[in-house]
């Protein structure tokens, strides 16, 4: 469809007009997108990078467009039980816990954060942070409001979380959703309770460019997803980046599908499908 | 050889079938897309692997693809193959209702492989596949489509037939056969 000077340019224009740098994204997947603007807006590369350059709105709309969005309530039930009886127990003393969400799209990693952590009886202990570079989504993920026919898919998950314990099949509670969403089927509404919106402080923030958002040291950075749209370098750059921002012992945990391979990997210590910083 | 197998609804026998026929230390590379239904996230690798005689797994986001290995699109994500034979996924919308999606796997093979791709296409029941095979076969790559007679649900293979000027219709059997002298 286009030759990969103009992806380049294209690239060059963000950076020179927006200061986004996205030229160490994943090749393939970065191009689908760029074909997918290109396609809704019924421009060509160079028409693109010439509105990129006049139209501040339309650059950071396109950046916004660029960002893939998907995010589920208690995605992947193992890796919520992994931090359900693997890193939360190891924190029970702890009295101030820190936790951050990389890359948190709308927030529905956030609010299984903050329903788990009060089940837990230890969500008043926890300060929550989340960041993303997509501004539309982090004003969705404040108002915690979504389509009730998107989530309904996902509360087995959130079951399989909050009343199952895969070390012991005879425990079984029951955590209702109700307890903390309201909803209405016919106006298609799910909403987050009043009582657990303003818990989280969510902010804009570029993992490519920007240093750590809040001043603190994390004991749970969770980068799900988020990574999968970058190269190795700049992977690497992340990892090393999060084991600085890393209190002692913390945890780094990444999509389901997800690995630190190369150079950063002798930082951390893997224990199943988490990361654990290693000191030395 | 990069040899690419797309299918869906009803396409379980003959990936088995061309899995097991496929012999140890095989010298190509395997990338298998394969829709499955919704919320079956685990199992679909064991079950492949019963008759195999190649590994297969489904790779992490930037794993090296290597020869006689057979590697699964996982549950939920697309897979790309960027160059250096390294594994890409995302989680973009579906695309013609599927993630993962064939066509994003054809295309990313035919781009980064082109006429060292072959693409298989085999029984299914929506469109998805149709366009990447075309990728494949416009790259410079060789398309292989199951017989649509032989297919349980015809509709993909019809669909990919009548959009590309496909090398071969075949037989499971035969597809078999030209795997196994490649
Ligand atoms: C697929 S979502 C993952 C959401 C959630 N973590 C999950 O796994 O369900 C990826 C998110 O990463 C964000 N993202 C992409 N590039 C980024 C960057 N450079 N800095 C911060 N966030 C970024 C996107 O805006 C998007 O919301």
């Amino acid at each position: 469809m286009f030759e990969s000077a103009d992806i380049l340019n294209f690239i060059k224009a963000l950076r020179d007009y927006g200061r986004y740098d996205f030229s160490n994204y994943s090749e393939k997947s970065f191009t689908r997108r760029v074909e997918k603007i290109m396609m809704d807006y019924k421009l060509d590369i160079p028409q693109l990078i010439s509105k990129i350059k006049t139209d501040r709105n339309f650059m950071e709309q396109v950046v916004r467009d660029i960002t893939v969005n998907t995010t589920e309530l208690f995605r992947d039930p193992q890796v919520w039980h992994a931090i359900k009886y693997r890193i939360l127990p190891r924190l029970a003393s702890k009295r101030e816990i820190n936790i951050w969400h990389a890359g948190c799209s709308t927030g529905l990693e956030v609010y299984s954060m903050i329903i788990l952590l009060n089940e837990m009886g230890m969500l008043h202990r926890c300060h929550i942070y989340a960041t993303d570079l997509n501004t539309d989504v982090l004003k969705t993920a404040q108002k915690g409001v979504y389509s009730y026919r998107s989530i309904s898919e996902y509360l087995e998950n959130f079951n399989k979380v909050l009343c199952e314990n895969p070390y012991n099949f005879d425990e079984h509670l029951v955590v209702t959703y109700e307890k903390y969403f309201e909803f209405n089927k016919i106006k298609d509404i799910f909403k987050v309770k009043e009582e657990f919106l303003n818990i989280a402080t969510f902010q804009k923030h570029d993992l490519v460019n920007d240093p750590n958002p809040f001043d603190v040291s994390y004991d749970i950075i969770l980068c799900r997803n988020v990574l999968i749209y970058f190269n190795n370098t700049l992977q690497n750059k992340l990892f090393l980046d999060f084991w600085k921002y890393l209190d002692t012992y913390g945890s780094l945990v990444l999509g389901i599908h997800e690995s630190i391979i190369g150079p950063t990997s002798a930082k951390y210590e893997k224990r199943g499908l988490i990361y654990n910083k290693k000191v030395f | 050889m990069y040899i690419v197998i797309g299918g869906s609804a009803g396409s379980f026998q003959a990936v088995t079938a061309l899995l097991a026929s496929i012999p140890r230390n095989y010298p190509h590379t395997i990338f298998l897309c394969l829709h499955r239904l919704k919320n079956v996230r685990g199992g679909f690798v064991e079950a492949l692997s019963l008759k195999s005689n190649i590994p297969i797994c489904e790779p992490y986001d930037k794993d090296t693809a290597m020869p006689g290995v057979a590697y699964l699109a996982p549950a939920n994500y697309h897979m790309y193959i960027d160059a250096n034979n390294q594994f890409s996924l995302s989680t973009e919308e579906p695309i013609n209702h599927s993630r993962p999606s064939i066509d994003v796997t054809f295309c990313s093979i035919a781009n980064t492989y082109k006429e060292n791709a072959i693409g298989i296409l085999l029984s299914g029941a929506n469109k998805d596949g149709a366009l990447g095979l075309k990728a494949i076969k416009d790259a410079g790559g060789t398309v292989i489509v199951q017989s649509p007679d032989e297919c349980q649900v015809k509709t993909m293979t019809s669909a990919a037939i009548k959009i590309t000027e496909v090398d071969y219709i075949m037989l499971t059997n035969n597809i078999i056969d030209y795997l196994k002298n490649l």
